[in-house]
């Protein structure tokens, strides 16, 4: 048990409490946050965006931890649904309309970000760029696969088979492919 | 292109996109700071009812320190401003009611030269309803949930006779820093969890250390978690604070500062407020307050005789320097610019009369560097619909021209 911070071992992380077959969640925001984040930053404009939504998935999982049932689901699954609820409500709330424009137009958000700089030279910005631009499912699919889940993780998530998540992820593959040679990475 | 080939591509962008996603990752920084806000979200209810579920084995499941019935009877409005006085020519000096006694202490008067540190960060204030600041050793105001606009009026009396005040400034320390604070109790080092200094123990406590917390502004803090087999303190006649002294002056950490005590909780699990002051030339102490406008400073958790829980700020090295403040009539007129417009819905502001005044210290957090500057906090009580509330102002004192 631990008061302020949580720590693991032998001060357990408590909030949620920790059951036998539930890791603490310090372990899971450790092994999780990086790839949320790509997940997420492969959705959206911007490094900024991309944090706060981020920071807002596992502000929720914190929140729900409790009610995390490891035998119905695996712990990345329940953390990317989070994360794809919270990226939908991302542009619901602030138009997707003008973040595509964006997007597609390259136009940086009025918005000091040192650190979105930093970010924007990385060599694959342009790669998720292209996959920003796909239709909503197609990018999910990419999204989601390379996060590293599973194709049934995947159908789970996008409420179809792992036959159909396959097809999908094939689908936009292609599609990615296209788009690339089109306009080039 | 052939089929082959097509695969091939395909292949080639399937391990393209595995390193894109594999290598785009936030700034450096952004997994602690995540962390450390998470972590301050916590209600205090659920962090105290752990630490006694932790130690109290085998007793029933102990309350949680019930703070909010304790501070019920006076809901706490924060309102907090934070403005930049070169706007103050649209503040309304008519609606000083009272004449202010300031007759001293125009920043005018002060050497230009006066302020070592540079210009100083201005105070990042949390809105209202957020966490407002650090989570140790606040007297347990509750923060009301009244977000009404309110027109403000002033009719106290601002007695600052000095021109200038002190700013002290801290770097933030080191991991090694922390492992010699833990050195000089006794502890050792366990392990560094992400976002933290340390984790060190030592035979009757389990000691974690963190840094600076950005935002909202909390400083470097420890933070004590007793084991259920450390003994009460055992002092005939012992008042609570006088055992949260023993206790720290037991593990050398008794307060190097000056301060005030309070003491709020139930009978059989209080907490003892150490609240901490700067002491400042020419006016006396005044007191260190979060962005809440709070007392804060360090606190010991009492179950009975036997400390809980002890946390409190780091002990770390301040520089000082002294910088102009504005004026009464500059601060009065910040306070009273403060007011939020009118609903838009017709809701009548709620007039509210600020009576009480003090200069403040409030911590701004900076980076490497950070500062514990001074500020004048205004506050007055009010009704609406018949609950009680309190409006509260923190106007910063150090002069705009000095302000970044």
């Amino acid at each position: 048990m631990c008061f302020w911070p949580p720590t693991a071992g032998r001060c357990t992380y408590h909030e949620p409490a920790v059951v036998a077959d539930r890791p603490p969640f310090e372990d899971l925001y450790r092994d999780y946050l990086g790839r949320i984040y790509a997940y997420i930053r492969s959705q959206v404009a911007t490094s900024a965006d991309a944090e706060d939504i981020t920071a807002q998935v596992f502000m929720n999982a914190y929140q729900a931890y409790a009610r995390f049932e490891a035998r119905n689901t695996t712990p990345a699954a329940w953390l990317f649904r989070i994360a794809r609820n919270a990226t939908l409500d991302h542009f619901r709330a602030h138009g997707r309309r003008e973040r595509l424009r964006r997007t597609i137009e390259h136009q940086p958000q009025v918005v000091e970000d040192p650190a979105g700089e930093a970010e924007e030279r990385i060599l694959y910005r342009a790669l998720l760029g292209h996959v920003a631009r796909l239709p909503e499912r197609q990018r999910d699919a990419i999204s989601l696969r390379h996060s590293g889940l599973s194709f049934e993780e995947v159908g789970i998530l996008m409420s179809c088979s792992e036959d159909a998540a396959k097809m999908l992820y094939h689908r936009a593959l292609k599609a990615l492919k296209d788009s690339v040679q089109k306009e080039g990475v | 292109m052939s089929e082959p080939e097509d695969e091939l591509e395909l292949q080639a962008l399937q391990r393209q996109l595995d390193d894109a996603f594999e290598t785009t990752r936030p700034r450096p920084g952004f997994e602690d700071d995540l962390w450390l806000r998470m972590q301050s979200r916590r209600p205090f209810t659920s962090r105290m009812s752990d630490a006694f579920a932790g130690l109290i084995q085998g007793i029933r499941a102990a309350p949680a320190v019930p703070l909010a019935s304790v501070a019920a009877v006076l809901v706490v409005l924060i309102g907090v401003g934070i403005f930049n006085l070169s706007g103050l020519g649209r503040g309304s000096a008519s609606s000083t009611q009272r004449q202010l006694s300031l007759n001293a202490g125009s920043g005018a008067n002060v050497p230009s030269s006066a302020g070592s540190f540079g210009r100083l960060p201005s105070p990042v204030l949390a809105p209202v309803g957020a966490n407002q600041g650090p989570q140790f050793s606040q007297p347990a105001p509750a923060a009301g949930a009244y977000a009404g606009p309110v027109t403000l009026t002033w009719t106290g009396q601002l007695n600052v006779s000095i021109g200038a005040a002190p700013v002290f400034r801290y770097s933030e320390p080191s991991t090694d820093s922390a492992d010699q604070f833990a050195a000089s109790l006794g502890a050792a080092l366990e392990r560094r969890p992400a976002g933290l200094l340390g984790l060190y123990t030592a035979s009757d406590y389990t000691l974690t250390v963190r840094g600076t917390v950005q935002a909202p502004a909390q400083e470097p803090a420890y933070f004590i978690l007793t084991a259920p087999s450390l003994p009460g303190v055992s002092a005939a006649g012992a008042q609570p604070v006088d055992i949260a002294e023993l206790f720290l002056a037991e593990h050398s950490l008794a307060p190097q500062w000056p301060y005030t005590t309070t003491v709020d909780g139930p009978t059989d699990q209080l907490r003892v407020h150490f609240l901490r002051q700067f002491d400042t030339p020419g006016y006396g102490p005044a007191y260190l307050v979060d962005a809440g406008g709070n007392r804060y400073g360090m606190e010991v958790d009492l179950n009975g005789s036997r400390p809980v829980l002890a946390s409190g700020p780091l002990p770390v090295s301040l520089d000082s320097a002294t910088y102009p403040i504005i004026t009464a009539d500059q601060a009065v007129r910040a306070a009273l610019a403060s007011s939020p417009s009118p609903a838009a819905d017709g809701v009548p502001p709620a007039k509210v009369q600020l009576t009480n005044v003090e200069l403040v210290y409030t911590l701004v957090a900076a980076g490497d560097h950070s500062f514990y500057e001074p500020a004048f906090l205004f506050s007055g009580s009010f009704q609406v619909n018949g609950a009680q509330y309190v409006k509260r102002v923190l106007v910063p004192a150090v002069d705009p021209s000095q302000r970044g």
